[in-house]
């Protein structure tokens, strides 16, 4: 049986800012002089790359996209009140302990619908992301005729902004390094499809499974546990069984 | 002066701006101070006869005297900018004059135009044009080329890397690089960064003592002025009107802080450089006239980045109101 871990907002949010961030990146870089350098725009199909003009305006584009969907997504966060992802107190030490059972060295807690150290990782892209459109709109207004910063400003803009471009390289690598364990791969097909197994939820995410338990017997409905959405789903005549085939 | 309709868009852009960064706060980090404490420079071609008679022209010589300390003093052997199998070293010809290099930042064409049917003589001495809206400036990826509050455009050598980004975005290609100096040797200098980058400061640290750029002074024929730039402009266009004169360097790329004045139209003069002095690399430079700022024209980028988050607010107040009814979640 499946359930829904990530609805149509969350996974339009995830791959505009997904999209948006690879292009950023890809012209941000591109704003130094490294593509023609480095022969990058000998590659086919990437002429353009060595392009100062082309990917700043390629880079504001993308700009645009990641400025929309930031907004959108702390609309929805605001409005729909699922603090799911935002840091809690004692997360360190939580993700300490995760990392300490990866060793098995101790045992993994119950998690809840996402991971302490995914909480962590998420106010380190979110701040870094909040500190790259704000730098990145100063550098704007700093690029039209008739504005002019001061040598500090200016020079601070760039370091700021330079600074949080690799901090948020990184946090996209160790992202998608974490799909390389073996544990985190159905969250993969999740983001596309939106369902994760239920037995993943029960044995991975024991908290978030007594909370949707929780919310189950609120809303008045007996077994098996869903999430009152799967249960829409049900009462919309789509089985939930049918997701998978087969009862558990 | 009338106003274009581009520089009407541009007027309107400009004050959108200013209102939309005092309401959100930002008001206080833009000094728009371009007219008041600017200066200029600005050359008469009609006085000007190249120094003919001399070995270097004055106003070059006295550049080169001026800048002396602050020509590079690269350390040998100067690497190759992997990959590339090359590096750009003018320290062994630190004696020409008649381009522009890390060693020289100011030079004059000497040209031969027709103009109404007659052989005339022109030289035009060539150096930054100090734009009002530098592209070499603001798209430096380490915002250590600044356009400074007096006017001039002044590169950093303590933080240039060398990467030549300038002179590529510079209409004019102006900035000329030296290897083996700078920043980058202490960082990787076998993969990332090439030197350093020169071109003429318009003398800032004598400006800002209240002195004239060395070239002004040394000019024996007055063909060079300086002043705030507002007044400069103000008499290259009575002094064209008066005369059916032209004017360059008021509209290029913008606007400039380097004015030159002419009875021969620029167009006629362009032909004769591209003709008689550019050989195909940099450091030789054309005049070509109308060239439109890269930077001009933000517009609808502009909108686009302000209505970004007010369209993202309304998109996620929307969907959000269909999840919290239920339906949204289910569809799929
Ligand atoms: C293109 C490569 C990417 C892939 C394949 C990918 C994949 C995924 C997957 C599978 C999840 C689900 C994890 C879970 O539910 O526990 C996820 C979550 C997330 N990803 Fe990515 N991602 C990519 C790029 C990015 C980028 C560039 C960012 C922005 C820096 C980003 C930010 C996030 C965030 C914030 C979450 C948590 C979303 C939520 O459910 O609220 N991702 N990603
Ligand atoms: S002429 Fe070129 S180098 Fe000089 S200020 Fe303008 S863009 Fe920069
Ligand atoms: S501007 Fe003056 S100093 Fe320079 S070449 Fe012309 S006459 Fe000589």
């Amino acid at each position: 049986m499946k359930i829904k871990r990530h609805n149509t907002a969350i996974r339009f949010t995830h791959w505009v800012t997904a999209m948006s961030i690879f292009v950023l990146l890809f012209t941000g870089f591109g704003q130094m002089p490294v593509y023609k350098r480095y022969y990058v725009d000998q590659l086919p199909g990437l002429a353009w790359s060595s392009n100062f003009l082309a990917t700043l305006y390629l880079h504001y584009l993308a700009a645009m996209a990641l400025i929309f969907i930031s907004a959108y997504y702390v609309t929805y966060l605001i409005v729909s009140k699922r603090w799911d992802i935002i840091p809690r107190r004692g997360d360190f030490k939580e993700s300490m302990q995760i990392f300490a059972s990866m060793l098995g060295l101790a045992e993994e807690p119950e998690n809840d619908k996402y991971l302490a150290e995914q909480r962590l990782a998420f106010a380190v892209t979110a701040f870094s992301v909040m500190a790259l459109i704000v730098t990145g709109i100063l550098k704007v207004y700093k690029n039209l005729p008739g504005m002019e910063f001061s040598v500090g400003t200016v020079f601070w803009l760039a370091q700021i902004h330079n600074l949080f471009t690799v901090i948020l390289l990184l946090s996209v690598i160790v992202h998608l390094a974490a799909f390389l364990i073996k544990a985190n791969r159905p969250l993969v097909a999740s983001m596309f499809t939106g369902y994760i197994d239920r037995e993943y939820v029960i044995h991975r995410h024991a908290a978030w499974w007594d909370k949707l338990n929780k919310e189950h017997r609120e809303a008045g409905l007996t077994s098996p546990p869903v999430h009152p959405e799967a249960v829409l789903i049900a009462e919309q005549g789509k089985s939930c069984l049918d997701k998978t085939g087969n009862s558990s | 002066m009338t106003m274009t309709r581009r520089s009407f868009l541009k007027r309107a852009t400009i004050s959108g701006i200013a209102a939309a960064s005092i309401m959100t706060g930002a008001g206080k980090v833009l000094a728009g101070t371009r007219s008041t404490g600017n200066y200029a420079i600005l050359h008469d071609l009609n006085k000007c006869d190249g120094c003919v008679h001399q070995d270097t022209p004055k106003c070059v010589l006295a550049c080169r005297v001026k800048n002396e300390l602050n020509f590079p003093q690269p350390q040998q052997p100067i690497k190759n900018y992997w990959p590339q199998p090359k590096h750009e070293d003018w320290s062994g010809k630190r004696h020409v004059t008649d381009r522009l290099t890390p060693y020289n930042w100011t030079y004059v064409q000497h040209l031969e135009v027709e103009h109404q049917g007659k052989k005339i003589e022109v030289h035009v001495p060539r150096k930054c044009m100090h734009c009002d809206n530098p592209p070499c400036s603001t798209l430096c990826p380490f915002g250590v080329n600044d356009k400074t509050a007096e006017g001039p455009v002044v590169i950093n050598p303590k933080g240039c890397f060398g990467g030549a980004k300038c002179r590529d975005v510079c209409p004019w290609h102006i900035p000329q690089r030296q290897g083996g100096v700078g920043l980058y040797l202490e960082v990787v200098p076998d993969l990332a960064g090439g030197g350093v980058m020169y071109k003429c400061d318009m003398c800032h640290d004598l400006i800002k003592q209240g002195q004239q750029p060395a070239c002004v002074n040394a000019c024996p024929r007055n063909a060079i002025m300086f002043g705030p730039q507002y007044e400069l402009h103000e008499y290259a266009q009575n002094w064209a009107r008066q005369n059916q004169g032209y004017v360059y360097g008021d509209e290029e790329n913008g606007g400039t802080a380097n004015f030159y004045i002419s009875m021969i139209p620029f167009e006629v003069i362009n032909l004769a450089i591209i003709d008689q002095d550019l050989d195909g690399t940099t450091g030789r430079v054309d005049m070509a006239v109308n060239i439109e700022n890269p930077l001009d024209e933000p517009g609808n980028i502009l909108s686009g980045l302000l209505m970004a988050p007010v369209a993202g607010v309304l998109a996620a107040g929307i969907s959000t109101y269909q999840i919290m009814k239920g339906g949204n979640d289910v569809e799929d």
